[in-house]
């Protein structure tokens, strides 16, 4: 009997009742959007900061990350204590580069010559732009990639062939393509790390690493703290000022999203609670007649208690299955890639619209105090 | 066969108005008892405090012994669920119930539902057919034969009808009060409050209210 009233209900007041259902399922949507988002910033930003390069330099101690004067090298062995622990594999390490920056001679200018492993390029710096051919191979010693300022001055374009000098050894040079950043790059020849080494007569010399860890800036203080545990003849650095950002354009991202999540739920439940007085008072006569038929009140309190906590219930799944389509969609327009719907948020978000109903409900309340002789009566 | 209901000085104050007045009467288990007297005479009021509906503000009313004055809001509601079967003026079914479903609804507040007996309890008002139809499908007096069988569903100590042939037509009057007497035939004590003095004639009693007060008491019927 319990569910053909409930039923019986639903349908007789289903306008009203769409009205509640239409505001929940809205608010659902955007509140488990952005549910959604919240649980996945941390992942999207740590991507969008990763885009930013390098978090972690290492270098022997007092040298800056790149100078425009020789800086003193280390050898292969640290390279390799370093190798190891970024590939370990709870290091969250990305990528990683080995850079050795000489300043050598070109038709009688001064260059800096840059040496890494350019194959790695591409995804430690992703907004380097080339005009011409990427080096894609790391023991490529032909090829290099010219920077925008240099190709000007010297005159070159992909293709073109140029000598460089340095303490009287000298190597050609084949322009693969012309290296474009607005930074310091636009000033350098982009070499293999071979290449540098050869010129600079450093062996297996290296300058410094430039290493990209993902995750949040504990973690990258964790793998700093390890790493430099395992070299510390050297200076392991994070670059803070990108760690810190993170972390607080995460923290007031959060709370933007929960302040606004607790916003679109207060005004759900003032759409809800808007549509719920009316219903009490349509529904007065009914409540008087089933008083006066021995109805007790938790009993009623009950049907019209599951009456809207089935409608938060659909509401919330439904709104949650928007939410998942909305998140894409942010996510596609803010981050360039979809958010990915988390499951927890369909069950989280179907329990906070039945909370959101049900406080909605309270003018429901008024219902108990329903006179059954007085409505009966039509008053 | 005893008394079943005893009003004891029984009055009725709303505000500065006294609906009731020192009201005074027994009524017998298996009885008719017709209420009758002018608009504002207490009829309706009286009634509503035999089904508990309303509390008296002075004076004992004992309904099988029981005094229900004194009953709070939760054993007034289990005493009308219990004792009492209601038939109004305006019919008051559940407007998107069927009428077999309104029948159901009283046994659901009494105790458990049976759709076998609450379909035969249609079938014996004459609504077999028309158990699937919803209040507004239905005639005044049909819709009056599914609020008797609705208050027959729980075999009440007391059927309290307040003027329940007030919005029907002649035949459909016919039809319930007709019902009325093959209740009172089979040992229901009634109390029905009535403007028609042909259908009070039916009565085993008359009882006449005038400002609140009983005016008086016929006997018609032997």
């Amino acid at each position: 009997m319990f569910w053909r009233v409930l039923r019986g209900s639903l349908r007789e007041s289903r306008g009203r009742l769409a009205v509640a259902l239409v505001a929940i399922i809205s608010g659902a949507a955007v509140s488990s959007a952005l549910l959604d988002l919240q649980f996945d910033a941390e992942r999207k930003f740590t991507r969008e900061f990763r885009t930013l390069g390098a978090n972690v330099v290492v270098s022997p101690p007092s040298t800056g990350s790149r100078t425009d004067e020789e800086s003193p090298v280390f050898g292969g062995e640290e390279l390799q204590k370093i190798i190891s622990v970024s590939n370990g594999g709870q290091s969250g390490v990305t990528t990683f580069a080995p850079f050795l920056f000489v300043v050598a001679h070109s038709a009688e200018s001064s260059v800096i010559l840059a040496g890494t492993w350019l194959d790695e390029a591409p995804r430690l710096a992703p907004w380097w732009k080339v005009q011409g051919q990427w080096v894609s191979n790391r023991a490529d010693r032909q090829h290099c990639l010219v920077g925008r300022q240099v190709a000007r001055q010297l005159k070159l374009s992909p293709g073109s062939s140029f000598e460089v000098t340095h303490a009287g050894r000298k190597i050609n040079l084949e322009v693969s393509g012309i290296l474009s950043t607005g930074g310091a790059e636009d000033n350098q020849v982009y070499v293999n790390l071979a290449v540098a080494q050869g010129i600079a007569g450093v062996g297996d010399g290296v300058g410094l690493v430039e290493i990209n860890v993902g995750g949040n800036a504990e973690r990258v203080q964790n793998f700093v703290t390890e790493l430099a545990a395992r070299v510390p003849e050297l200076e392991v650095r994070p670059l803070r000022q990108i760690a810190q950002a993170e972390g607080q354009l995460l923290s007031r991202l959060r709370m933007l999203l929960l302040v606004t999540v607790a916003l679109v739920l207060a005004l759900t439940g003032l759409c809800v609670l808007a549509t719920m007085a009316t219903l009490a008072m349509e529904r007065r006569s009914d409540i008087g007649l089933m008083k006066a038929l021995g109805g007790a009140m938790p009993r009623l309190v009950r049907m019209f208690l599951a009456e809207v906590g089935l409608l938060g219930a659909v509401g919330g799944a439904l709104g949650s299955l928007l939410g998942a389509v909305l998140a894409a969609w942010i996510g596609r327009r803010v981050f360039g890639t979809a958010i990915s719907a988390r499951l927890e948020v369909f069950p989280l978000t179907i329990a906070l619209m039945m909370a959101v109903a049900m406080a909605g409900a309270t003018p429901l309340r008024l219902l108990s105090r329903v006179r059954p002789a007085v409505v009966l009566r039509g008053g | 066969m005893g008394v079943l209901v005893e009003l004891d000085r029984v009055s009725k104050q709303y505000g500065g108005v006294r609906a009731l007045d020192q009201v005074s009467f027994t009524v017998e288990a298996g009885e008719w008892i017709a209420i009758m007297g002018p608009s504002g005479s207490g009829k309706t009021t009286l009634i509503n405090i035999l089904g508990g509906l309303d509390s008296p503000s002075s004076g004992r009313v004992l309904v099988d012994g029981r005094d229900i004055g004194p009953l709070s809001e939760k054993d007034l509601t289990r005493y009308r669920a219990e004792k009492v079967g209601f038939v109004f003026q305006q019919f008051h079914l559940i407007p998107y119930l069927t009428a077999v479903e309104n029948v159901m609804l009283a046994q659901y507040f009494h105790s458990m539902t049976d759709e076998k007996e609450a379909r035969e309890s249609l079938a014996r008002v004459g609504l077999a057919d028309r158990a699937e139809h919803l209040p507004s499908q239905l005639s005044g007096g049909e819709q009056q034969r599914v609020t008797v069988a609705r208050a027959l569903i729980n075999h009440p100590a007391l059927i309290l009808a307040d003027e329940p042939t007030g919005n029907l037509d002649e035949a459909n009057e016919e039809l319930v009060v007709n019902l009325f007497r093959e209740l009172h035939g089979e040992g229901h004590t009634i109390l029905l409050v009535t403007h028609d003095s042909g259908i009070a004639r039916l009565a085993d009693r008359r009882i006449e209210l005038a400002h609140g007060r009983l005016s008086q008491v016929s006997v018609l019927s032997t």
